[in-house]
């Protein structure tokens, strides 16, 4: 039995967490509706509501909000999508294939994630800069460049967390499968990968959000302020003589991770899940 | 409908285990035949040969008048049974046994048809929409037939498909599987470690040990004449009694006794094991001449209603042959549990059945004895 006792402390405990976590996110929302447009003047309890802060956001000719936006969904997007892609066919590789190096390369995909991508930026940028006097396209300052290096980026992780989940699935299946008829790309998009989604599905999620609060790579890569992410954007914002305008930075700020905050919001039971339970149930 | 031929098939596994070793055998079209074997003797590395899902590493196997060494499996034209049975979790009960034909690009009609007759046929039309994980473990096993059965293939292959269930329906989906295949005459070759599964379902028996083909024969023909040793052992509940001695004068002398032998045995054919199936002996009506039987001491009777099983022990130490140890070992035990004497079980007539802690006489039908060779275990 717990006591009320402890009940009643244990609410109060959970109140002032929730209070701790929600009290920025109350300030710069209601600062984002805010008519006094500035720090000093800000406070909890707005002094009145105007959407005016987030109109502005889209009609000032100085600050593209509405490319950056765009870029960062077309950025994340296509880069988690494409992470996705190569981790789940690395994995089902590393889970299913028999080929001379494959503990070595599972070792090697491990052994190069836990060096932080930003120790090569420069060899990035420069890698990026020749790969740009070859094909324009994949060079700096282009999202398919950026894409590229995005791509290189996340995917061992995934691979050994994917290979894991893969590894749950019994051999079994793909036995069956190749005995039904099933080559084995068939065997990978009929039988692996729908059993693999749980965990595909988290490591969208994980993936495009990371990508789309990713600041250093950007910054590095990226240097016209059209081709910005909203990351960028954002700092940029709050670097100019935007930084005053602390309404509109607040709006774009509230635009720029509502989204994620939503999809975090209705996907938070399939995350726990997806990472926790294995492929094949009961 | 083919036949299976095995032709000097040997299998080595790429870390050099050695499973199989010249193989050599056919199963005739429409056949049931049944490989069983101690576990680890390689009979799911057989069947999986025939399957396509482990190289042929030596020899070849010839499904109907092809040599399938080099065909995929999906081109072999058989279907297999899992022991886990490896339904697909994420497809329903209809998709899984409709999986295999869309692959092979059937109609939608001809798909509805076959599945909705298997379905019949294995009694689970009502479950066809459920999944896997919402259906028992019997039911599981009938989808898994009914996904094999769909296919028409010509050549079923089953890797224990029924060792997953509990005893009680695990007898009743054997008779079902017999009259399934009385029913369709597929080629079947069923893998299985139990004795008497294998009696009851194949129309011939291959009894396997350390990936050696031992015989192949109809259950009773195996029974009756075990080629060696180990098969006489293996095939049979309870197990063959084997007694140690030597055959001498129209006599077998074990050390404790003698009893007479009728069939022209090379006398000096050296030391001998003697097999006694429980069911030959007898509980004599009156006083019995010794050399006519067994010096008994008897221990735990069981009543099983039809017979009792009579376990006794004779004043000889136990003989231990490599088989015999491998026998053993097979059935959980171990040499070192043998004690001084040779333990014994005898079949008798429940209302004659003598009581725990007697000591008597117990008959032999010495003429259906077996003799097997101490060195090879071979049939004498
Ligand atoms: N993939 C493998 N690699 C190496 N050895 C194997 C492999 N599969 C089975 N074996 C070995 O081959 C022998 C036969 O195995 P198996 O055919 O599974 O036996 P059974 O089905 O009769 O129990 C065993 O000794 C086992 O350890
Ligand atoms: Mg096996």
């Amino acid at each position: 039995m717990i006591s009320r006792r402890s009940v009643t402390l244990r609410h109060i405990g959970l109140w002032i967490g929730i209070f701790f976590a929600l009290y920025p996110v109350v300030w710069i929302i209601s600062a984002s509706v805010n008519p006094v447009d500035n720090l000093a003047a800000s406070r909890l309890i707005p002094e009145g509501l105007t959407l005016d802060n987030y109109r502005g956001l889209f009609d000032d000719p100085l600050v593209p909000f509405r490319d950056w936006l765009i870029n960062s969904w077309k950025i994340s997007l296509a880069g988690a999508i494409g992470n996705l892609a190569l981790a789940a066919l690395a994995a089902y590789s590393f889970s299913r294939l028999r080929f001379r190096g494959r503990r070595a390369g599972l070792l090697g995909l491990l052994l190069v994630q836990v060096f932080p991508q930003f120790l090569g930026f420069i060899a990035i940028f420069f890698t990026l800069q020749a790969i740009g006097e070859v094909a324009p396209g994949f060079g700096l300052d282009t999202h398919a460049g950026l894409l590229l290096v995005y791509l290189g980026g996340a995917i061992g992780f995934n691979t050994y967390l994917i290979k894991g989940f893969m590894d749950t699935v019994p051999i079994s299946l793909d036995e069956a499968a190749k005995v039904d008829g099933a080559s084995p790309a068939l065997i990978f998009w009929r039988v692996i990968l729908p059993l693999t989604r749980p965990v595909l599905g988290v490591i969208f999620i994980i993936t495009f959000v990371g990508l789309y609060g990713e600041l250093l790579l950007a910054s590095v890569l990226l240097r016209s302020a059209e081709n910005f992410t909203l990351a960028m954007g954002l700092q940029q914002f709050s670097l100019s003589e935007y930084a005053a305008k602390w309404g509109a930075l607040s709006a774009a700020a509230i635009l720029g991770s509502a989204p994620i905050v939503a999809t975090f919001l209705v996907a938070q039971k399939q995350i726990v899940g997806g990472l926790t339970q294995g492929g094949v149930k009961g | 409908m083919a036949e299976i031929h095995f032709d000097g098939v040997g299998k080595i596994y790429p870390g050099g285990t050695r499973a199989i070793t010249d193989v050599s055998f056919e199963i005739h079209d429409g056949e049931f035949v049944v490989l069983v074997g101690p576990s680890g003797c390689g009979k799911s590395t057989l069947l999986r040969m025939v399957a396509g899902l482990e190289e042929i590493t030596e020899g070849e196997i010839r499904i109907g008048d092809r040599v399938v060494n080099d065909v995929p499996p999906k081109d072999r034209d058989i279907a297999m049974v899992f022991q886990n049975y490896a339904l697909y979790p994420h497809m329903t009960v209809y998709d899984n046994m409709a999986f295999g034909l869309k692959l092979r690009k059937f109609s939608k009609d001809e798909i509805e048809r076959r599945v909705q007759e298997a379905a019949r046929v294995l009694e689970i039309t009502e479950y066809l929409q459920r999944k896997p994980k919402a259906l028992s473990g019997g039911q599981r096993q009938r989808v898994a037939m009914g996904r094999a059965i769909v296919r028409e293939p010509s050549a079923f292959l089953m890797d224990e498909p029924l060792s997953n269930l509990d005893a009680k329906l695990r007898v009743q989906m054997r008779s079902e599987l017999g009259l399934l295949h009385a029913r369709l005459k597929t080629t079947t070759m069923y893998v299985t470690h139990d004795q008497v599964e294998a009696m009851t379902l194949g129309d011939r028996v291959a009894v396997i040990r350390k990936g050696v083909l031992q015989q192949v024969d109809a259950p009773q023909e195996l029974y009756k004449n075990p080629a060696n040793l180990f098969v006489a052992g293996f095939i049979g509940s309870p197990a063959m009694n084997f007694i140690g001695g030597s055959v001498s004068g129209g006599h077998f002398d074990y050390g404790a006794g003698k009893l007479p032998v009728t069939r022209d045995i090379a006398a000096g054919s050296g030391r001998v094991v003697a097999g006694i199936r429980p069911e030959h002996f007898f509980v004599p009506e009156g006083e019995l001449h010794p050399d006519q039987g067994m010096e008994a001491e008897v221990g735990l009777v069981e009543q099983l209603g039809s017979d009792a099983l009579v376990h006794f022990e004779i004043d000889v130490a136990p003989v231990l042959t490599p088989d015999i140890r491998e026998l053993l070992e097979d059935a959980g035990e171990d040499a070192s549990s043998l004690g001084e004497k040779t333990k014994m079980v005898a079949r008798v007539d429940p209302l004659a059945a003598p009581r725990p802690g007697d000591r008597m006489v117990l008959g032999v039908e010495s003429d259906k004895m077996h003799f097997f060779s101490e060195d090879t275990g071979e049939v004498i």
